[in-house]
């Protein structure tokens, strides 16, 4: 061999969390290189694929999503055949008519969903908030008091709210993401306050704020790159946490997933359209570092399921 | 990668012969190193140190000029480290196993694929064309149908006879021959050269691809792409990213040239997985990305991806100005305008489609700033509206009067109004999220009726135009006389020949509510206050910030230095505005006795001419190392600097007028460009330029208690550095005791136990 290539495992590793409890568990982080990086030292855990449903899927106007939950009626349902799709790891329960603004849905109706999901089902669960704070404060201590030592995945706290939230969920033995807008300094001034607030380290995963791919994604781009670099190369233990990435909201709001074949008649089925952008977005989250991305279109799901097989 | 001079120096002779006219061998290297003194100086080089040490001055990767477009040349791995600089190139494949109308219906999706995205036109920008076994004539004719769409070509091929007969079908021109390996790379080298085209390697694995290139080298060829594909995803991936870091972190020139990516080896058939693969390669480090076919739906997210990738982290993404109708907007829909920030005008597009009204959205040119910084820049002011508003001729192409402007200026509504007004100027929301709910309610709808109303309620007298008066003609009739109040602070002065830091107190700033009602109101109290507390800590200059004051810059100036001299014993003053009338004006009443009035500020880009105005009045001028935007490193703050030290010289300045401002940074955000405003600092000093700076912009948006401990460990850091001046806020103890230590240090003042003491 006339040229081998330095190798550049670090000492330092993101951590590992793990999401749902007992033998439905799964774990995410543990990685001591860059995303895919397998040359420099093996991937400690492949990242995995949430799939999102959500209080409103049955306004989703994709044919293909559609199809797919064809015959559900209730969340229970949409939850049940949500784990059958292939490549799905976890379930996000997305509560969007929470918000006061989109249907003010009562608490009670919302963790009576989340209960009976959490018996039907077998996944690890997520649940997503409607992003009104006061509402989310209100919401997640409800469902996590529910379901404790479920380990659920809430998403997410921000710093207006997290002393609400963040001391019932850890409590209650479930995991954090904590949520910045595509800035270094904020995450990492996040996770220290949620660990003032005594929640453990390895109950802390990290939206670092994501964006569809055109639209603005470089500062999401540049926002993973500086995190992993603090995180391995500076061995800085506030950014090590796991990091998740919501892409399926993003992705499925742009103009390119929403504007009709009319509207924009050389850019052909706004079914592909919209499975090729969750696609780009989700894929160049996972190039920036993610360890788990949220989804929505099956096709979408199955290819970037067949994106990781190939790289870990 | 800039040589060292301990680099150097180990390859040199370290004879000490003194022949270079130089001490040492030692300090011989570290001139060299600088660049002040060619290596040619020293005789006793080796042939081979030579060699090496030139090869070292050349970029770690190539750059390649292809049709046009720039591939290679990238400097970085990641692109917050400065940029990336050469956007992969994408191209869909023929290969010689298509029949006919596949091809021509391959040729035909991709020449369907061409819009324009944010002033970039999206097209697959090349054509590769694939021998995957058959006769020379066959070949030949595929690569004449594909050259025939006019898109460069690259001919995947390692037959060498194919070859040859595809390079003359095509006449060679603007090809790339992908075709050497470990085992034809002389045949392959030979017709690459015959033709004068590109040539691709391709090798089984990483190490044979080096020793490959290695051998094409010393034949003496050096345009080279690296075909970094392999069987799977997984190692095209671990080619694609150990070439480009050995390349540039390990500094292994034999793999410094761009790469190609051929996606139909690992993903065939499969355009869903190619979109994912695509966003990877795009990211990390693909030069060439090549797909089986590309169809709208892949080109929208991948070509947004591309741009969204390969913008200048330091120059933000603009969006062309101009009228955009949104929601099929017509002549009657109402206009609302804002800057040309993409991220803005991605922000306020969006939601205004999502009000679903009808509304003609404005951009107007603000260097691509958002809009506060465009406001506090003198960017985004009532006369770039009024100017954008004639230059666009809007009144002519829309006939509704509602203009709405952003919430966050709504202070420019009257001053908008007044220059405009046969326009109903309203006031958005300060938040795009709110624009739905605004649109959709129809506020904007009132306020403009509000505003009509208010317009036909008061027929002002026609007052003489306030442009038109001379500055003693203002002085008369607008400016309030001056009451002295003795407010038991006295400003001392500073000896002329001082070396002591010049401090420029920052407190008397319009971006202050209280400071911009006081102005506006003319009422000296709360502006007296704020200089008595500053002269009293210790301000040698006051900063005198009246906005951009467009509608009255020149009185209110005017006002405010006989304010603050008159009652202060001329302290010196810096005038700080955007309006030059404005300066001219606070010039003509300006009392010298102090000290020289300093022009705050001029700049490489559209304020250069503000040293003109500086020597015009024999004033000092601070000169942001800055165009349009933030210097994108030190060779680029150097260029500005040199051109404003250029100017001034010519016009009769003194360079110790000229007082250079590195523009410091905030820390949250450009933290790994500190040390950069520090080295720029030095080489000021090293070229014996003044220099100074706004150094509390470090820590903008950091903690109060975190922003004196930031602000003044950076000054020292920044003095160590030799800044001779700066901008800051002399009530802060911390900093002034910072300060007054720093020049106890750097023996600008001769020390005692009570230096600290006065001021």
């Amino acid at each position: 061999m006339s040229f081998i290539p330095k190798k550049e495992a670090s000492a330092a590793k993101i951590r590992t969390v793990t999401l749902g409890r007992g033998d439905r568990s799964v774990v995410i982080g543990g990685q001591n290189v860059l995303p895919f990086y397998s040359f420099d030292a093996p991937i400690a855990h492949c990242p995995i694929i949430g799939i999102e449903i959500s209080d409103r899927i049955a306004q989703w106007e994709s044919p293909g999503i559609r199809e797919f939950y064809h015959g559900c009626t209730t969340l229970s349902d949409y939850a049940r055949r949500a784990e059958t799709m292939e490549g799905a790891d976890f379930l996000v329960l997305h509560f969007e008519s929470a918000d006061p603004g989109a249907g003010n849905r009562r608490i009670d109706e919302c963790v009576c969903d989340a209960l009976a999901i959490a018996k039907e089902c077998s996944m690890p669960l997520a649940i997503m908030g409607c992003k009104n704070s006061e509402k989310d404060s209100a919401l997640f201590p409800q469902i996590a008091q529910a379901l404790p030592e479920e380990n659920l995945l809430f998403l997410s706290v921000r710093e207006e709210d997290y002393q609400t939230i963040a001391p019932v969920a850890n409590a209650c033995g479930h995991v954090i993401c904590a949520e910045t807008a595509d800035d270094v300094n904020l995450a990492k001034q996040l996770n220290i306050l949620l660990q003032n607030a005594a929640v453990d380290g390895s109950r802390i995963v990290m939206n670092i704020g994501t964006a569809a791919v055109g639209y603005g994604y470089e500062y999401a781009a540049s926002t993973f790159d500086r995190i992993k670099a603090a995180a391995l190369a500076q061995a800085d233990e506030d950014l090590q946490m796991p990091i998740v990435a919501p892409v399926s909201p993003e992705s499925w709001s742009v103009k390119e997933s929403i504007a009709s074949e009319a509207e924009e008649p050389t850019w052909g089925s706004r079914e592909e359209r919209a499975i090729q952008m969750e696609i780009a977005t989700a894929a160049a989250n996972l190039t920036g570092g993610a360890d788990a991305v949220i989804m929505r279109h099956p096709a979408a799901v199955a290819a970037v399921r067949q994106f990781l097989d190939q790289l870990v | 990668m800039a040589l060292k001079g301990l680099d150097i120096f180990k390859l040199s002779p370290k004879k000490n012969c003194k022949e270079c006219g130089f001490p040492t061998c030692m300090a011989f290297c570290m001139k060299a190193a600088q660049g002040s003194v060619p290596l040619s100086k020293c005789p006793y080089f080796s042939e081979d140190a030579v060699k090496k040490l030139s090869e070292s001055s050349t970029p770690l990767m190539k750059t390649i000029d292809w049709n046009g477009h720039r591939l290679g040349g990238e400097t970085v791995l990641f692109r917050h480290e400065k940029t990336f600089v050469s956007k992969p190139l994408f191209a869909v494949s023929v290969d010689t196993e298509m029949d006919e109308s596949q091809i021509t219906a391959r040729l035909a999706s991709m020449e369907r694929i061409d819009f324009d995205r944010i002033g970039e036109r999206m097209y697959v920008e090349s054509i590769w064309v694939s021998y995957r076994g058959c006769d020379p004539g066959t070949y030949a004719a595929l690569v004449q149908k594909a050259a025939a769409v006019g898109r460069p070509l690259i001919l995947d091929c390692r037959n060498e006879r194919c070859a040859r007969a595809a390079l003359e079908a095509c006449s060679g021109a603007q090809t790339i021959l992908n075709g050497a390996g470990p085992d034809n790379y002389e045949a392959m080298y030979a017709l690459a050269n015959e033709f004068g085209v590109l040539l691709g390697v391709n090798a089984p694995n990483l190490s044979d691809l080096y020793d490959t290139v290695v051998h094409l080298e010393e034949l003496g060829c050096r345009n080279l792409l690296l075909d970094v594909t392999a069987a799977t995803a997984r190692e095209t991936f671990a080619n694609a990213v150990l070439v480009r870091r050995s390349a540039l972190k390990d500094s292994v020139r034999s793999l410094g040239y761009p790469s190609i990516v051929n996606m139909t080896r690992f993903a065939a058939g499969n355009s869903r997985l190619q979109t994912a693969f695509a966003a990877l390669f795009i990211e990390k480090y693909g030069s060439i990305i090549v797909f089986d076919d590309l169809t709208m739906a892949q080109a929208l997210p991948l070509y947004g991806l591309r741009q969204n990738i390969f913008t200048d982290p330091q120059k933000p993404m603009k969006v062309e100005a101009g009228i955009y109708p949104i929601n099929g907007a017509d002549e009657n829909a109402p206009c609302a305008i804002t800057v040309d920030f993409a991220l803005t005008y991605f922000l306020v597009s969006g939601e205004l489609e999502h009000s679903n009204m009808p509304v003609n959205l404005l951009i107007c040119d603000a260097s691509g700033m958002s809009v506060l910084t465009a406001w506090a820049a003198g960017k985004l002011s009532a006369a770039s509206i009024k100017k954008f508003l004639e230059d666009y001729e809007v009144a002519q192409k829309i006939k509704n009067r509602t203009l709405i402007i952003p919430g966050k200026v709504s202070v420019l509504q009257h001053e908008i109004q007044e220059l405009l007004p046969q326009w109903n100027v309203v006031s958005g929301p300060p938040e795009a999220v709110q624009l739905p709910r605004y649109m959709k309610d129809r506020e904007y709808e009132a306020a403009a009726k509000a505003v009509e109303a208010e317009k036909a309620a008061c027929h002002v007298a026609s007052a003489p135009q306030a442009a038109d008066m001379s500055f003693e003609q203002l002085l008369e009739t607008r400016v309030p006389k001056i009451e002295v109040e003795d407010m038991g602070v006295r400003y001392r002065g500073r000896g002329p020949d001082s070396k002591t830091f010049v401090t420029i107190g920052e407190r008397i700033h319009c971006i202050s509510p209280a400071i911009r009602k006081a102005m506006d109101e003319r009422d000296p109290a709360p502006i007296l206050k704020r200089a008595a507390e500053q002269i009293a800590a210790g301000a040698v200059y006051l900063d005198l910030n009246i906005g951009p004051a467009e509608k009255d810059g020149p009185e209110r100036m005017m006002w405010a230095v006989k304010l603050l001299q008159e009652n202060f014993d001329n302290v010196p003053l810096a005038l700080d505005t955007s309006n030059r009338r404005a300066i001219e004006a606070g010039i003509h009443v300006y009392n010298r006795s102090n000290g020289k009035p300093i022009i705050n500020s001029a700049d490489a880009g559209s304020r250069i001419s503000n040293i003109d105005l500086a020597a015009a009045n024999d004033a000092i001028c601070i000169a942001l190392c800055s165009a349009d935007g933030i210097a994108r490193d030190n060779d680029e703050r150097m260029r500005h600097c040199h051109n404003m030290l250029e100017r001034g010289l010519a016009l009769g300045m003194s360079s110790d007028d000229l007082w250079f401002d590195p523009l410091f940074l905030v820390v949250k955000g450009m933290q790994d460009k500190q040390m950069d405003v520090l080295q720029a600092i030095r080489m000021f000093a090293d070229e014996g330029l003044k220099s100074t700076g706004g150094v509390s912009n470090n820590s903008n948006g950091a903690p109060k208690d975190l922003r004196s401990v930031m602000d003044s460990t950076l000054i020292a850091m920044a003095m160590m550095q030799g800044l001779t001046s700066a901008i800051i806020n002399p009530c802060s103890r911390r900093m002034m005791e910072t300060i007054k230590t720093c020049d106890i240090f750097k023996n600008n003042v001769l020390y005692s136990d009570s230096y600290l003491e006065g001021v």
